[in-house]
């Protein structure tokens, strides 16, 4: 079903059936239809206005010392350019960090990454302006780059300083428990891959502002950084984000860039200004997920049963700090996973490389916490001899007991989520069937693996867990809709939507929702955190709900009934009095617009019960957990490598969805992006600290064939929590799903030594690496 | 310069020569429900189907807009997600898409709209040779309803040059499969072809067709005047499918003086079985697509024809030679190792006259060939194999589908009576160009095959091979996946004896 002029219907057919679109239905994303037909408007898709120019970066070719020399002669005589400045044009602010400053514009003499940008270019065509920055002559003097996370800590080169949160006295626990292990993982970080590249389109208006069209998933960022860079104040910049080709967190922080340095050319030229980054620039000058290593001491009994651990986590941020304080604090929330453990101590370390600065990435830490977290148990399990899964359930948390970081368990059906996935995808009698495999191929083994997921919900900087929306009701009984966040593809938009038309029991085909506007909804927060529709819906909920109530205020005194006579239903207002009375919804719509009653509203939305002293490291940070459990299989060609995952069942929770289809497409569509970064996609930079896994050619997402027989089921309970109808985000957890196939891909490379030894498997697990683990099982195993 | 957009024929003598589809679609069309994703052919969002007049009516193929030229789709229909529902009713492939939650963001489904669009048609195009005599125009209405619904394989190998970061692909999947539940829409409607129109012009190859300042493109439809052009301009940048050449324009903005492109020469194309030697060769012309090898190759060579369905994508090829593949002389290109293997021959043409070479014999350093200036690449030719011969080809890569090489194995064996006659082994990634393991073929020739043999000879590896640390794998890792695929070699030719 799509959004089609179902508006169109009579009303004497719409009061017949149940209003269509309501919340916890499946209904097609918003813009299916265009996105089918080609008619969905991306902005490099906006028709460009007459003299609009494009722009391109000139980029540094060392990777860590300092400008002594800038010849651009060539540059401005090039073929087509316009304009071309340098850092000291830039009006105003020159600093564009985030949370905490070190990223400015251009380069301030100063080079922390190979590539940064120097100069930038405006040239009638973006051939022209991509031709014309090769042009320039820069010499330099170099210094010797960090690179790794080893050699920042050797240097002590930090972005922020080190953060430790503490449960218990973790030496003694440790050294009081039976048995214990170390070790250490190192994971690499995740090209976003967005499908659309960063664009910004900014048009200068007549008040000396700018009208910036951008793909960002925080438009409300990108307009204060765009005023202050031209040192304009905060009103007189809009922008506008109708969709993305994709975020997954690279469009949070780091779109703002371009729009910056197109606005600073709009200005000085008065000319709309377009900057696009092609895939090349966009994978090397954005950044990525984070690596992390990981090491720790963990305590155990002969059961398995957890005591202790003492973790270090290492998040390689790049050069600067963007987001990375709040990211290596959400890696180290989610190091215990769903896990007990009576005694933790965990140190996030903030490392500075000279690296592109990495940012958010759905999951933000949370999956590289995680991933160590799930390595750990394994170690633990194959340390005493026991299935995982068997020592998985038996150290989860129960009602009651605390996280390192002080929050108190509450609702968490986990065991029996787990439980119920194990029987449904047969894991037992699987793991028979998988020994005989084993058994009988010499070449071939399989590994099974079934993991928990449970993700902490709410931005963990306590602000940003604020939303506004904007209900307009017009004469004819059409509702506009707009919100503070951004759709990048999850249906936000959609699901929105069907919580107003439930509001009002509406079609939702009477519903337009409009771009994200700075003008409409002031003030918000990033699409991000997987909060979009917790927030965004509540707030749009909270407008409806204002003016539902004028509005039944108005008919309670219109129709002389008290408000237990009314109702909305099937597209029409239900008046009980001696009998009913059915008002066609845009009748009285009319009636009370011509009795003066307001039709349009603001609505507003703050998360509850949340609270965290990051200084004690203890509070509440999370609303609630979304939960979930997936079981992978795998079959490895121990000669190459080479490897297949053959299925994957999924038990996710997302509490009432408010959309099955679009939450299973979150789900699936997750799971997919965690395994491609657990396996197939690799960063990789040369010695000189290049990215060499510089384009699709070298750095490969999943294909279709990649993808296992999946199996997707909702575990349809209510959230405890109140949440817009009791549903769950969904945006983030299932990432973490991959990590089953990460484990099973060590399970298989374990077989060849009897599961007696843990193979190291540093992620990406690419063949090469599956290779290792399962020669260091052969060589260890004996 | 003449081609037809979603129905509608567009001339433009002054579109710039070395104008990609998508970027004049793109800029001068205003067609912009073609994307950008990569510029580099991998990703798939802005594929677009191409009609080619042939003798049975319109043949549809996929391609990437970002590195296909415009010049490759003179006197061809070009349909884009807009043309398919032009009628205002949706193609299949679209209704399908929206039913089945195919799309989130959006940004890749117009190129998966594409692919799909293509294997829909493919499914006709197989219905129709089920129904033997009925060409495009005769088909009958009813007909149009017996769509076989698409093996996953193929489904797969349809989009695999698409990617989605969105959805995980299973929606995508499962609406591919349903296709057929839609009222059936025939391509040939949106461009409105008419079977009368097939009129294979014969314009002057001498010619450029594009010509803006110094830079000029031609398309010669003989190898007669594509020798009269080499004659004039020897220095000539030669485009066979452009799968790594239009890169230079896509990604980086190179400009080129002169190009000649060659996939207008139906010479280059064509293929025969020859019965010279004991067991005959097979002669394949230099400008076959892998598209139009695969079911040449798949009956005497199966296990060739097998790599070729991990080449690149179903777009790529649809433009991608063979001929190209040898001649850009990469040393991670996936034929060559093959045809080293087979002990292929190569047959050159040109302003020096016609001659052939030994495929092993071809390269002679990194993107370095014996092909001199005013040369090019006419056929290769390969021996069959005997009853006593077997030919393996092994590729490991980090992707499945749609990936470059870490190691490309091929190893041709001939074996009589648990003897090993004669090895050939070859590997492209592991040196300056694709390169024989000599070292370890003299140590299989003459020895029983057995499992120790094979260990043994892979112990020769690094006598044969030094190869590098790159982004695609490791030194070590290299040289281990060839003593391994020895392994494999064995234990597969065991299997199948």
């Amino acid at each position: 079903m799509s959004y089609q002029s179902s508006l169109l219907a009579p009303y004497s057919e719409r009061r017949q059936r149940p209003a269509k679109g309501r919340s916890g239905q499946s209904l097609a994303h918003d813009s299916a239809h265009k996105h089918v037909s080609g008619e969905a408007v991306y902005v490099d898709d906006m028709p460009e206005l007459a003299r609009t120019l494009h722009v391109a970066v000139g980029k540094s070719s060392i990777t860590c010392g300092q400008i002594t020399q800038l010849d651009l002669t060539a540059v401005r005589s090039a073929e087509g350019v316009i304009d071309v400045i340098t850092l000291d044009d830039v009006p105003g602010e020159k600093d564009i960090g985030p949370v905490f400053k070190g990223d400015p514009l251009l380069a301030d003499g100063r080079i922390e990454f190979h590539g940064q940008p120097i100069f930038a270019v405006a040239a009638e065509s973006f051939e022209q302006a991509k031709r014309a920055v090769a042009l320039a002559k820069v010499d330099y003097q170099t210094d010797t780059p960090i690179l790794t996370i080893a050699a920042a800590l050797q240097q002590n080169a930090f972005v922020r300083p080190a953060h430790v949160m503490q449960k218990g006295d973790v030496e003694a626990a440790l050294q009081q428990a039976p048995k214990m292990l170390t070790g250490e993982l190192y994971n690499k970080g995740q090209e976003h891959f967005y499908l659309e590249g960063q664009v910004s389109y900014v048009v200068p208006t007549e008040d000396g502002g700018m009208k910036v069209y951008t793909s960002s998933q925080h438009p409300t960022e990108v307009q204060k950084l765009v005023a202050e860079v031209l040192d304009v104040p905060i009103n007189y910049v809009q922008t506008e984000v109708r969709r993305m080709g994709g975020g997954f967190g690279g469009k949070e922080t780091q779109a703002a860039q371009w729009a910056c340095l197109a606005a600073v050319f709009a200005k000085r030229l008065k000319r709309p200004i377009k900057m696009r980054l092609d895939r090349q620039d966009d994978m090397q000058l954005t950044g990525k997920r984070h690596d992390f290593y990981g090491r720790y001491r963990v305590g155990f009994d002969a059961q398995g049963k957890l005591c202790a651990a003492d973790i270090e986590l290492a998040g390689k941020c790049g050069y600067s700090p963007d987001l990375s304080d709040a990211i290596v604090d959400r890696a180290m929330f989610h190091i215990d996973n769903a896990y007990h453990y009576p005694a933790m101590r965990v140190l996030g370390q903030r490392c500075k490389t000279n690296t592109v600065s990495n940012t958010a990435f759905r999951g933000f830490g949370g999956p590289q916490g995680m991933l160590i977290g799930e390595g750990i148990l394994d170690d633990v399990a194959r340390a005493v001899g026991r299935d995982p899964l068997d020592v998985r359930l038996e150290n989860l948390y129960q009602l009651g007991d605390s996280t390192h970081y002080g929050q108190e368990i509450e609702d968490f059906p986990m065991a029996e989520l787990m439980t119920n996935l194990a029987s449904q995808c047969e894991y037992y009698s699987r793991r028979r069937a998988i020994a005989d495999f084993n058994q009988q191929h010499r070449f071939k083994k399989r590994g099974l693996a079934l993991t928990p997921v449970k993700f902490g919900i709410s931005f963990t900087i306590q602000f940003l867990n604020q939303a506004g929306a904007l209900v307009h009701i017009y004469t004819d009984g059409s509702i506009h809709l707009n919100h503070g966040g951004t759709e990048m593809g999850q249906g936000l938009f959609t699901k929105v939507a069907q919580v107003v038309a439930n509001e009002f029991d509406v079609d939702i085909d009477t519903i337009q929702v409009s771009a994200t506007a700075t003008d409409k909804v002031p003030n918000t927060s990033p699409t991000a955190a997987s909060s979009g529709t917790d927030l965004n819906a509540k707030a749009a909920q909270n407008a409806c709900l204002t003016i539902k109530s004028r509005l039944l205020d108005f008919a309670q005194q219109h129709y002389g009934v008290s408000r237990e006579a009314l109702r909305f239903c099937n597209n029409h207002l239900v008046v009980s009095a001696e009998q009913e009375t059915w008002v066609t919804f845009a009748d009285f719509i009319q009636l009370a617009y011509q009795n003066r009653v307001s039709l349009s509203s603001t609505g507003y939305y703050s998360t509850p019960k949340i609270h965290y002293n990051r200084d004690q490291a203890n509070g509440r940070p999370f609303f609630y957990y979304a939960l979930g459990a997936s079981c992978s299989e795998v079959e490895v060609d121990t000669l190459t490598g080479e490897y297949k995952v053959l299925r994957t069942d999924i038990l996710h929770d997302v509490g009432r969805s408010l959309n099955p289809a679009i939450d299973i497409g979150q789900i699936e569509g997750g799971f997919v992006q965690g395994m491609g970064w657990l396996t197939s996609e690799e960063l990789s930079w040369d010695e000189q600290g290049r990215l060499a896994s510089n384009a699709a050619a070298n750095y490969k997402i999943p294909t279709s064939i990649d993808v296992p027989a999946m199996s997707v089921t909702l575990w349809d309970k209510a959230n405890s929590e109140e949440t817009i109808y009791r549903s769950k985000a969904v945006g983030e957890p299932p990432l973490m799903h991959g990590i089953s196939v990460w484990c099973a891909l060590r399970d298989a490379a374990a077989s060849v030594a009897n599961y007696r030894v843990n193979p190291p498997l540093n992620t990406p697990a690419t063949p090469e690496q599956v290779l290792n683990a399962v020669q260091y099982c052969q060589e260890h195993g004996a | 310069m003449r081609f037809n957009l979603n129905g509608r024929w567009v001339e433009d003598a002054q579109a710039d020569p070395q104008s990609t589809i998508l970027r004049y679609l793109r800029t001068q069309m205003a067609q912009v429900d073609v994307k950008e994703g990569c510029a580099g052919g991998d990703c798939g969002a802005c594929t677009v189907m191409v009609g080619q007049v042939t003798e049975q009516g319109l043949q549809y193929h996929t391609v990437n807009a970002c590195i296909a030229l415009l010049a490759s789709v003179h006197g061809a229909y070009v349909i884009t997600p807009q043309g398919l529902a032009s009628d205002g009713e949706l193609h299949p492939a679209q209704q399908a898409l929206i039913d089945h939650h195919g799309s989130q963001c959006g940004y890749c489904t117009p190129g998966f709209v594409m692919s799909m669009a293509a294997l829909y048609q493919q499914q006709f195009s197989q219905a129709d040779s089920d129904a033997a005599g009925q060409t495009v125009s005769n088909r009958p209405a009813d007909r149009l309803n017996a769509w076989p619904v698409p093996e996953d394989e193929a489904i797969h190998a349809a989009i695999s040059g698409n990617l989605c970061r969105c959805t995980g692909y299973r929606p995508i999947i499962d609406a591919a499969r349903a296709m057929g539940e839609y009222p059936a829409k025939n391509a040939d409607a949106v461009v409105s072809f008419d079977p009368k129109e097939i009129n294979v012009s014969q314009e002057n190859g001498l010619q450029p067709l594009l010509k803006k300042q110094q830079r000029q493109l031609f398309l010669p439809a003989t190898e007669e005047q594509l020798k009269a052009l080499l004659q004039q301009y020897p220095q000539a940048t030669l485009w066979a499918g452009g799968t790594d050449l239009g890169l230079e324009i896509s990604q980086r903005f190179s400009q080129f003086d002169t190009v000649i492109c060659l996939h207008q020469i139906d010479s280059l194309q064509h293929w025969q079985h020859q019965s010279d030697e004991p067991s005959g060769q097979l002669v394949l012309g230099a400008g076959m697509t892998y598209t139009q090898l695969e079911p040449v190759l798949a009956k005497d060579f199966p296990s060739f024809a097998e790599l070729l369905h991990r080449i690149g994508s179903r777009q790529i090829r649809n433009l991608g030679t063979l001929g190209g593949n040898i001649a850009n002389a990469s040393p991670i290109g996936d034929t060559p190792p093959v045809l080293l293997a087979l002990g292929a021959q190569l047959e050159i043409d040109g302003i020096h006259g016609r001659h052939q070479i030994a495929a092993q014999d071809f390269f002679t350093g990194y993107k370095q060939t014996r092909l001199r200036t005013g040369e090019y690449l006419r056929a290769v030719i390969l021996p069959k194999l005997s009853p006593s011969q077997t030919l393996h080809c092994f590729k490991v890569s980090k992707r499945y589908d749609d990936d470059i090489s870490a190691v490309m194995y091929a190893a041709w064996l001939e074996i009589d009576d648990q003897q090993i006659i004669q090895a050939r082994i070859a590997c492209g990634g592991m040196a300056a160009t694709p390169l024989r393991a000599y070292t370890v073929e003299q140590a299989l020739t003459g020895q029983p095959w057995c499992e120790a043999t094979v260990l043994a000879a892979a112990q020769q590896v690094e006598q044969d091979y030094q190869p590098i640390d790159d982004v695609r794998a490791s030194q070590g890792y290299r040289l281990q996946l060839v003593r391994n695929l020895l392994l494999k070699t064995w234990a597969q030719q065991e299997v199948v004896a």
